[in-house]
């Protein structure tokens, strides 16, 4: 991370870019949601969308984490903890799924 | 007490504590929200309903988002401002992101009141309608009517159940209207004779008096199953007999009735319930549907009225319908009912009972015109309309085809119709009324099979809507209170410490950006999925 007052100035140009880059990418979202022509796959909302929708919020994000939090050049420990966090939430979303694969559901587990 | 590495660095993780407690804090917030989206996701893949997709108004949710985005770069800009040692900058940038903070509280308590104003019902036949419960005068009265009804002549009050709060609301109702169907002598001697006029104090007194008669009894049972038990030990045969022996629990029961039998006289009467009958004829009384239901909710017919604390109202269930100014139609649950039953979905729509009213039956019959004329405009193509398009009729179309005819819109192109549709900006935060008088029915009440306003209780969208943009407005609040604790109380610490006053701001920012990522998924996933 920038800690002088020189590369300081130096970034400020870099997160005028990202905020309009962010600005922009927001304005593409909801076009390909509104608009006919940016409407992939099939018509309406489908998993094009939706994978297209979510792909723009996952550079958003990036960006915001990687410039605006530092996570460009931070400590490695930092790294861990918000790896940590990330794998967590994962793990949750995970073992949601697995219980809707639970056998509990399957009529013929009770022998019916 | 100094509080160590506030500005340098701790030498085995080469970061400052505020940092790594920041970060270690941001990683059980990812876990929190990744937990409450994975919630999100499999409400809606497993839902048994339509899912009401793309259904929130985009305006105020885009505007927000470019709200936060600002604020992100505003907050950075003041942290390097204290980095430059310019405090006044610094000043300037926190305000900016204190009032995005602030306009973003706004819209969202915009959008939260348009909702909690928005009425939808299910119909019987799992057809929604969407609209306003209340009268549509310019400046008047907000408040949705739609209570339950009922022309009672007899209220009988569950006195373990029953709630000071309940009978504070309906005592009003009851009182000089009711009295006591049969004389009540309580234990404490007390007497209220027949034809007594209901009031908190004789219910209040009964309470009590029940309180006691079963405290009363009940210590006399606990004697008696000890006495028995007691007794049980003593008996020869039944030494070193375990608890659940058959004999030995023979032995108990039987001492158990002689012992209660010897006792009788000292158990107290145990009144549970009081009866009132009304006075003069049946009386008018109207309850909010949360409180209570209805047995049987056919105007004219006996029925019931059970309030959630048991209280049970009788006599002819009243007209409790609910008149509502449609603007919005659906008929997808029905289409997916009928699809379940084998039936053909064109003729659960036409046989539904909202369409036994013209007004509805016009505006299905305009949308039924605006559907031709899109499958015609995709004739050529790989594409074919969707359900929402086929089956949901939403306020843009009822309002801007209201004027034109059948025969008018069949002399239109699809474009030429979707032009008629007024623009998001009419209906900032959901549909306007003020502009349009949305065309009025009158809904039986033994025709809803659910009715609420768009909040958590209508379904699991909302639910999940109003959790998690609710928790991220409160970390907005949060968030806010601490960059303002920094603008309006750091000058001091500027002009002592400025590195560790920077480190605050950076860390109070880090947080700040990562409530902007949480919209950065929020936005298209709450309102454009």
């Amino acid at each position: 991370m920038a800690d002088s007052p020189e590369e300081i100035k130096k970034h400020l140009t870099l997160y005028k870019i990202i905020g309009a880059t962010l600005f922009v990418c927001t304005v593409l979202t909801v076009a390909v949601a509104k608009i006919e022509l940016l409407d992939f796959g099939a018509r309406g909302f489908d998993t094009a969308d939706m994978v297209l929708g979510l792909l723009i919020a996952l550079f958003k994000s990036t960006l915001v984490a990687v410039v605006f939090m530092h996570l460009s050049s931070e400590k490695k420990m930092i790294y861990w903890l918000f790896g940590f966090g990330l794998i967590g939430a994962f793990f949750l979303m995970a073992i949601t799924a697995f219980a809707f694969a639970d056998p509990i559901h399957y009529e013929g587990f009770f022998g019916r | 007490m100094e509080i160590p590495y506030i500005v340098e660095p701790r030498k085995d993780t080469g970061l400052n504590n505020s940092k790594i407690a920041i970060w270690l804090f941001l990683a059980s917030e990812v876990m929190l929200f990744g937990g409450l989206f994975s919630g999100y996701i499999f409400l809606r893949i497993y839902a048994d309903y339509p899912w009401p997709e793309r259904t929130l108004p985009v305006l105020p949710g885009l505007i927000n988002t470019f709200i936060l985005i600002a604020s992100s770069i505003t907050v950075v800009f003041a942290w390097v401002a204290l980095k430059l040692g310019n405090w006044r900058k610094f000043q300037i940038h926190m305000s900016i992101t204190l009032a995005c903070a602030a306009l973003f509280m706004v819209f969202k308590a915009v959008e939260y009141k348009a909702k909690l104003e928005h009425q939808a019902i299910r119909l019987d036949d799992y057809t929604v309608i969407e609209g306003h419960a209340y009268p549509q005068v310019k400046g008047g009265d907000k408040k949705i009517t739609k209570n339950l009804n009922i022309k009672a002549s007899q209220v009988q009050i569950d006195l373990k159940r029953i709630d000071d709060i309940y009978y504070e609301t309906m005592g009003a109702q009851y009182e000089g209207k009711f009295t006591l169907a049969d004389r009540l002598e309580l234990n404490s001697g007390t007497v209220f004779e027949k034809d007594t006029e209901i009031s908190k104090s004789m219910i209040d007194a009964a309470k009590e008096d029940l309180i006691k008669a079963l405290a009363n009894n009940s210590n006399i049972n606990i004697a008696v199953a000890r006495q028995a038990s007691s007794d049980a030990g003593d008996q020869p045969h039944l030494k070193g007999k375990r608890y659940y022996d058959k004999d030995r629990k023979d032995f108990i029961a039987k001492r158990t009735k002689e012992l209660k039998t010897a006792e009788k006289d000292n158990y107290a009467d145990v009144t549970e319930s009081l009866t009132f009958k009304s006075k003069e004829g049946k009386v008018d009384i109207s309850v909010n549907p949360r409180w209570g239901k209805l047995s049987n909710s056919k105007e004219g017919e006996d029925g019931t009225l059970k309030l959630k604390d048991e209280t049970l109202i009788s006599g002819t269930t009243a007209n409790s319908s609910i008149e509502i100014h449609v603007d919005g139609i659906d008929f997808r649950h029905t289409v997916m009912k009928a699809v379940e039953k084998g039936i053909d979905p064109e003729a659960a729509i036409n046989n539904s009972w909202l369409l036994k009213d013209a007004g509805m039956k016009l505006i299905w019959d305009k949308h039924l015109v605006s559907v031709a004329k899109l499958e015609e405009s995709l004739v050529g193509t790989d594409h074919v309309p969707t359900d929402v398009e086929l089956y949901r009729v939403n306020w843009q179309e009822i309002a801007g085809l209201e004027k034109h005819s059948i025969a008018d819109l069949k002399g239109m192109t699809h474009s030429e119709i979707k032009k008629l549709f007024p623009g998001d900006i009419e209906g900032f935060a959901g549909p306007n009324h003020g502009k349009v008088t949305y065309p009025a029915i009158t809904v039986p009440r033994e025709q809803v099979r659910f009715e609420a306003v768009f909040s958590p209780r209508w379904n699991t969208y909302y639910a999940t809507y109003f959790t998690i943009t609710g928790l991220h407005g409160l970390h907005i609040i949060g968030g806010a209170l601490v960059l303002g604790y920094y603008l309006f109380f750091g000058r001091k610490m500027f002009d002592s410490n400025p590195e560790w006053l920077a480190n605050r701001v950076e860390v109070g920012g880090l947080f700040w950006h990562f409530v902007d990522l949480v919209w950065i998924f929020l936005f298209p996933i709450l309102y454009l999925m």
